[in-house]
């Protein structure tokens, strides 16, 4: 007996432990690098504290005589305004630092970011690029050599006939494509949306010339599949995704979308997919809570939009299949606030213009080019692609169907890029293990197995390591010793209530039925007939139980079917509880026996 | 089929006219005269529902306009 309290007391601490473990970052960035400083002349920075209202805010600016504003959208939180035109900066201070709302009062220092800052003239007017810190981004990747294809309206790319290239597209790097509306081997635009997402997404940048773009090292493959209304079909898509492919694209831009599924299109995406390209495509313009296909379809990476103030923009699309937003523009919060790119003129095609639009359309392109940028800096294969741009989404928790997994952000997919190598999570292991504790300990000394008795059982502990960080070796040891490890190794290292994702990829939603003590329910039913099955089914439901409620402490990820989101954690509990529970009783009955 | 409701300018993507209709849904206008797309218009429209249009738009289902009448 005094064996079991010493097992079990040594599990306390082990609890006490893992309780203090590291909780999964968040992918909060960190600040771009900075260098150096000097005082801007007549302005000043006053940090309130945290949370401070506006009306605060302004009552202060009139009683000290200042033109107080909020630096950013994120002042209402943090506090942290600014104010120019101040005649004797000192003075001011001194009388500001008193209050006992003031944080902090000093003057404002201009920051020289580390970055490329590109010398086209609008670039100041892209707030987008500056959203997804895009500066920061261009020191680690241009998206050399990539090719992506814009499977849209066309490319003003050349000048032909009627058809002129975009003055801000000469000497951008293009690849041979194709007009799937006419049949012929010069996609040129004719309605000016495909000029537009092109540009963003490798316009030529740093050219003294209008605007910039992101990947502007990538090369652009045009494929017109849209007539000069922005109207197409699904033949014609589906066939581009696959010439694209078949022609070297590794990022697919589709800024288009309808209401009806087609399982044609659906397949030609599982096959660019499986040849290792990124379909990019937009969520919709419909504002509503379902996301258009082909963005909808498995294997694509469907992209809503936000404005300037970070927000979802009212038009943009969301749901169940959302997997990350991006700018895209929000014109009701007045000029400027579009996404600017250089285009032809939407009522005469053979007049180039800078045109600032909104759209999901507009927002698809940002994770394009990042998407590019992610495969020159050594991403191999789509599934790591997204996972990089997920993990490095600025985002305040888990996958939610308004959010995706975040806003995009260029310089934290890159960074996270790589992170990803450890692939085997430990932690619903150890959650695991402090449950087994706490359960020992409510059971009567009579009635409780040992400690270490029930985990080094083999019997119960191979079901416990397959459904919490699962046969991860076998896939190593197969890539060490016999090379590509097929679907069965693939299948077998990831913890088994997540198998059924092998079949719908990263980035979707778990399925209620995996996630839940459906499957140790079942098997413990099974014990009743055959008793020998107890310790595997006592590993299986320690397993199920660590993992779902650290699925449910980490806040990850979403649970399809639910009518709403916030039901996930309650149901994660609940059924980790369950399973908990049905552990337990195994172990008693084992004990007892 | 015949759909009542309001004739609406988005701006989204290049511009688009839209029909909210009193079903509830909202559909994208393809066709009809300049007289049809008046921002704020009531309008009946006798058209087809093509579910398989595919567009830059993404706002609905397109309405191939077939006749109107203003109500």
């Amino acid at each position: 007996m005094r064996s079991a309290w010493w097992h079990s007391w040594s599990g306390v601490a082990l609890l006490l432990v893992f309780g203090c473990a590291p909780r999964p970052a968040h992918s909060k960035l960190t600040p771009p690098g900075t260098s150096g400083g000097s005082a801007v002349p007549h302005a000043l920075v006053v940090d309130f504290r945290d949370g401070t209202p506006p009306e605060e805010v302004a009552e202060r600016a009139r009683r000290w005589g200042l033109s107080l504003h909020f630096n950013s959208v994120e002042g209402t939180r943090s506090g942290i305004t600014i104010a120019d035109g101040v005649e004797d900066v000192e003075q001011t201070l001194a009388r500001i630092r008193g209050d006992a709302d003031v944080e902090e009062a000093e003057p404002l220092v201009q920051v020289q970011a580390l970055g490329f800052t590109p010398n086209d003239p609008e670039f100041p007017r892209q707030w987008n690029l500056r959203m997804i810190h895009m500066p920061e981004a261009w020191e680690r990747s241009r998206g050399k050599g990539v090719v992506v294809a814009v499977i849209d309206t066309g490319i003003a790319y050349e000048d032909r006939g009627e058809y002129v290239q975009v003055p801000d597209l000469a000497g951008a790097r293009f690849v041979p494509g194709y007009d799937f509306v006419h049949d012929s081997e010069h996609p040129n635009d004719d309605n000016g949306h495909g000029t537009h997402v092109a540009g963003t997404i490798a316009q030529r940048t740093n050219n003294g010339v209008g605007v910039a773009g992101i990947a502007f090292e990538a090369r652009l493959m045009p494929l017109k599949v849209l007539d000069r209304a922005g109207m197409g079909n699904s033949a014609d898509i589906a066939d581009a995704i696959r010439w694209a492919v078949d022609h070297g694209a590794k990022v697919l831009n589709l800024s288009l979308g309808g209401p009806g599924y087609s399982a044609v299109m659906e397949r030609a995406v599982a096959y660019a997919r499986q040849k290792g390209a990124v379909v990019v495509c937009a969520a919709g313009n419909a504002g509503v809570g379902q996301v258009a296909y082909p963005a909808a379809y498995a294997g694509a990476v469907a992209v809503g939009a936000v404005g300037p103030d970070g927000q979802l923009a009212p038009y943009s699309s969301w749901g169940e299949a959302l997997d990350i937003l991006a700018p895209g523009g929000n014109t009701k919060l007045g000029p400027g606030n579009g996404i600017l790119q250089a285009t032809i003129d939407r009522t005469d095609f053979r007049k180039p213009v800078l045109a600032e639009y909104q759209g999901t359309s507009m927002a698809t392109p940002h994770v394009a080019g990042v998407a590019a940028l992610l495969f020159a800096a050594g991403a191999a294969t789509p599934d790591e692609v997204e996972k990089a741009l997920f993990d490095g989404a600025s985002s305040e928790g888990a996958w939610s169907p308004r959010a995706g997994h975040g806003r995009l952000d260029a310089l934290g997919a890159l960074q996270a890029l790589g992170k990803g190598a450890a692939p085997v999570d430990w932690s619903p292991l150890l959650w695991s293990a402090a449950l087994l504790v706490l359960l020992l300990l409510s059971l009567k000394a009579k009635t409780r197995p040992g400690y270490l008795n029930v985990l080094l059982n083999p019997a119960t502990l191979v079901p416990l390591l397959v459904s919490t960080v699962g046969l991860w070796f076998l896939k190593l040891l197969w890539q060490r010793f016999v090379g590509h490890p097929p679907a069965a190794a693939e299948v077998l290292s990831f913890p088994l209530p997540d198998w059924e994702r092998i079949l719908f990829g990263r980035g979707r939603l778990a399925s209620p039925l995996m996630y839940s003590a459906l499957i140790p329910g079942a098997a413990a039913l099974l014990t009743l007939r055959w008793r020998t099955l107890r310790p595997v089914v006592a590993g299986l439901s320690l397993g199920f139980a660590g993992f779902l409620l650290y699925a449910a402490w980490a806040k990850a990820p979403g649970i399809a079917y639910l009518p709403f989101t916030f039901l996930a954690r309650p149901w994660l509990v609940l059924n980790g509880v369950l399973a908990a529970l049905v552990c337990r009783a195994l172990l008693r009955r084992e004990a007892r026996r | 089929m015949k759909v009542r409701g309001t004739v609406e300018f988005r701006d989204v993507e290049m511009g688009v006219w839209v029909l909210v209709g009193e079903d509830g849904r909202t559909y994208q206008i393809a066709g009809g005269r300049s007289s049809l797309l008046k921002e704020g218009q009531r309008v009946e429209i006798d058209g087809d529902v093509d579910d398989a249009a595919i567009g830059i738009s993404m706002v609905g289902p397109v309405l191939r306009v077939r006749g109107y009448k203003v109500l």
